[in-house]
């Protein structure tokens, strides 16, 4: 492949708050460290679309930008349906996943209908969940920081994980899988933490362009790095390192 | 005499408190005297002839206060103010306790009081202030004000209890569409940076929105230019120079925000050139631009508050700087706080420290800086940071959240500007 692998940033600005945008730049970061040209492109409406896309980051925002940001993604439904069937990896956090959804239903018993590209839908809790969260999952014991004010349902039969400590979707469970789609509450850099979800997506796009991965040096070095800030959270929370 | 009871009560448990833990227990009298005398904090200031002002925003409120408080002084006002607390009724109460008379009153003409957004909306009901100054919203503190919209509700309600004027920062989005909704009688006093000081800042001033037009001269205050530890103001279509306590336009819109407040409190009575030269005389603070000996070498001490702040430091830092050491402590709960900011021009860091030194040493390697150790314990790392034999390329440079910083002082016995 001569292309460099192109990662698309959905509405980094309005859908960025808790730094969720950062999971391209990891994203870009491990494929080079690998030896595997990538880039990130920001996307800010539909014609800022490149001509091919090899994952799709989108992440949360605030609740007043619910609409405007789901009116600005509406005409990317089609993309998005496309790029799940075709295996593009994509991970959606917080409210950005929320818009995928069937819809959100807001504290004021009015709702917010989603663009269906996942089922479910997101119901609001009685307080917002803000702490560490320790979710174990296929790829590895995920640790992030969760920061919301509803719960995810619909999601049970494929959840990224069950939840270790925290709130997740509210029922013990917490995210979503659909294909190469993931769904979850861990905001900001939780690929970095998390180096097993980031291989998982970054391979999956690989796949499609038929590259291999090998973790490069420098990812080891960060991998590191990342396992040492996990088991600093993981002990806190009395659970044993890794 | 209404307060007497309860004003003496404070100060035997002021004495009290002292007694059991020398130096300290500072906020136990406010907390007892709250209890008893609700009324006590907010009749007492609300009871300054000329009012009290409100200084709150998401960023630049200590700064904005201090700037503030100068210019007021240099025009031979009497003010009373707060060093900011985590418990600002508390803190408040036991500040007022060490100078209030039996009677309840305070010597001083005005009070100016620095408020954190989340306290001040809640002490804010029972208060008449007669200028509030909004500084700006910011992505600020995220795992306790979640995000924008409620940082700038917090403000609002605030705002609406000035009786005069709201000060508002029009380059902000968040504080103009509040401006816009605004009712009773307070009227609103504007300021700005030019086109020219924005284009001269690619990344933005950090504000969550900033609003597409800039103010005209004949709308507000102006900021002209910022360059270094210069900068230049326009107030009535004339340009004023001014100096600053340190590099970095966010402190010329501090001082800026300052002058538009000076302006509103004093009215008639404020002259541009006297409220300048006491802007400009105002020296470095520890930790926001002072150079400092330490252990015969130079070193500057950068506190980073927010993502905002922490952006515009890393991009202001003299190129090449080789030795930095990064802590971030604690008080960061949340390490996804800082990955919006690009820390790829540091380059290099020679130590990730505090208790929050894996997550921004993980942050550095992925914005390609080559880091050296992470060492957790700030002590440790400060002793060896410092034995390093003096950098050939830029000054020692430490980087520091605001616990590392109380620890860095503590650790090094630094006795220095204070911080407020």
């Amino acid at each position: 492949m001569t292309r460099p692998l192109t990662i698309v940033s959905l509405l980094p600005e309005l859908l960025g708050t808790n730094g969720d945008a950062a999971n391209a730049r990891v994203l870009a970061q491990r494929s080079r460290w690998a030896g595997i040209e990538a880039e990130v492109i920001d996307v800010r409406s539909a014609t800022d679309l490149p001509e091919y896309v090899d994952a799709v980051v989108i992440g949360s925002g605030s609740d007043s930008d619910l609409i405007s940001a789901r009116d600005i993604l509406a005409p990317m439904t089609t993309n998005l349906r496309e790029w799940t069937t075709a295996g593009v990896p994509i991970l959606a956090v917080g409210t950005g996943w929320e818009l995928l959804s069937w819809g959100i239903e807001l504290a004021d018993g009015t709702a917010i209908e989603g663009l269906g590209v996942v089922a479910g839908r997101a119901t609001p809790m009685p307080e917002r969940a803000t702490d560490d969260i320790v979710v174990d999952s296929r790829h590895g014991r995920l640790v992030g920081f969760e920061n919301h004010a509803r719960n995810y349902v619909g999601a049970e039969a494929s959840p990224l994980g069950q939840v270790r400590t925290g709130t997740g979707n509210g029922a013990g469970t917490e995210g979503l899988v659909m294909g190469t789609l993931i769904g979850t509450h861990l905001h900001g850099p939780v690929l970095a933490r998390n180096p097993g979800l980031a291989d998982h997506l970054l391979r999956s796009a690989l796949v499609r362009t038929g590259q291999m991965y090998a973790p490069g040096v420098r990812t080891q070095a960060a991998d590191d790095i990342a396992q040492a800030a996990r088991n600093q959270v993981a002990v806190r929370l009395g659970l044993s390192a890794e | 005499m209404r307060y007497a009871p309860a004003i003496l009560l404070g100060r035997v448990v002021r004495v009290l408190a002292r007694w059991r833990k020398p130096g300290g227990g500072s906020a136990v009298p406010g907390l007892v005297v709250n209890k008893v005398a609700p009324g006590f904090l907010p009749r007492t200031l609300n009871s300054f002839p000329d009012g009290l002002i409100i200084v709150t925003g998401s960023s630049g409120k200590s700064t904005t206060t201090k700037m503030l408080v100068a210019a007021l002084r240099a025009h031979g006002t009497a003010v009373f103010t707060n060093q900011s607390t985590a418990n600002i009724s508390q803190g408040l109460t036991s500040a007022l306790l060490e100078q209030v008379s039996l009677s309840g009153r305070i010597a001083g003409d005005i009070a100016v009081l620095e408020m954190d957004e989340g306290h001040g909306a809640l002490i804010s009901g029972s208060l008449t202030p007669r200028v509030v100054t909004l500084t700006n919203v910011m992505v600020d503190q995220i795992d306790r004000f979640h995000d924008s919209d409620m940082v700038a509700a917090m403000l609002a309600k605030i705002a609406a209890r000035a009786t005069g004027t709201v000060v508002i920062n029009a380059d902000d989005q968040y504080l103009a569409n509040l401006a816009d909704h605004l009712d009773g009688s307070a009227t609103v006093a504007r300021y700005g940076v030019s086109a020219e000081v924005l284009a001269a800042n690619p990344r933005g001033l950090g504000y969550s929105a900033t609003t597409e037009d800039r103010l005209d001269a004949g709308e507000g205050m102006l900021l002209t230019q910022a360059q270094g530890r210069r900068a230049t103001v326009s107030i009535s279509g004339r340009e004023f120079p001014l100096g600053l306590p340190a590099r970095g336009t966010h402190y010329a819109v501090d001082a800026l925000t300052a002058l538009c407040t000076v302006q509103a409190a004093l009215g008639d009575r404020f002259d541009p050139i006297r409220a300048i030269d006491a802007i400009s005389a105002i020296p470095p603070v520890f930790g926001r631009g002072e150079i400092v000996t330490v252990r015969g070498q130079q070193v500057e001490f950068v506190l980073v508050q927010n993502p905002a702040s922490f952006q515009l430091n890393v991009d202001s830092l003299e190129s090449g700087t080789e030795q930095i050491l990064v802590a971030i402590g604690s008080d960061v709960r949340d390490p996804s706080y800082f990955w919006p900011v690009i820390t790829s021009g540091l380059s290099r860091v020679r130590i990730a420290s505090g208790s929050k030194g894996h997550d921004i040493a993980l942050q550095l390697a992925y914005d390609d800086v080559v880091v050296d150790r992470i060492e957790l314990d700030l002590g440790r790392a400060l002793d060896d940071f410092l034995a390093l034999p003096e950098p050939l390329i830029g000054m020692k440079t430490i980087i520091f959240s605001a616990d590392s910083m109380r620890r860095t002082r503590a650790h090094l016995g630094l006795v220095t500007n204070s911080e407020a």
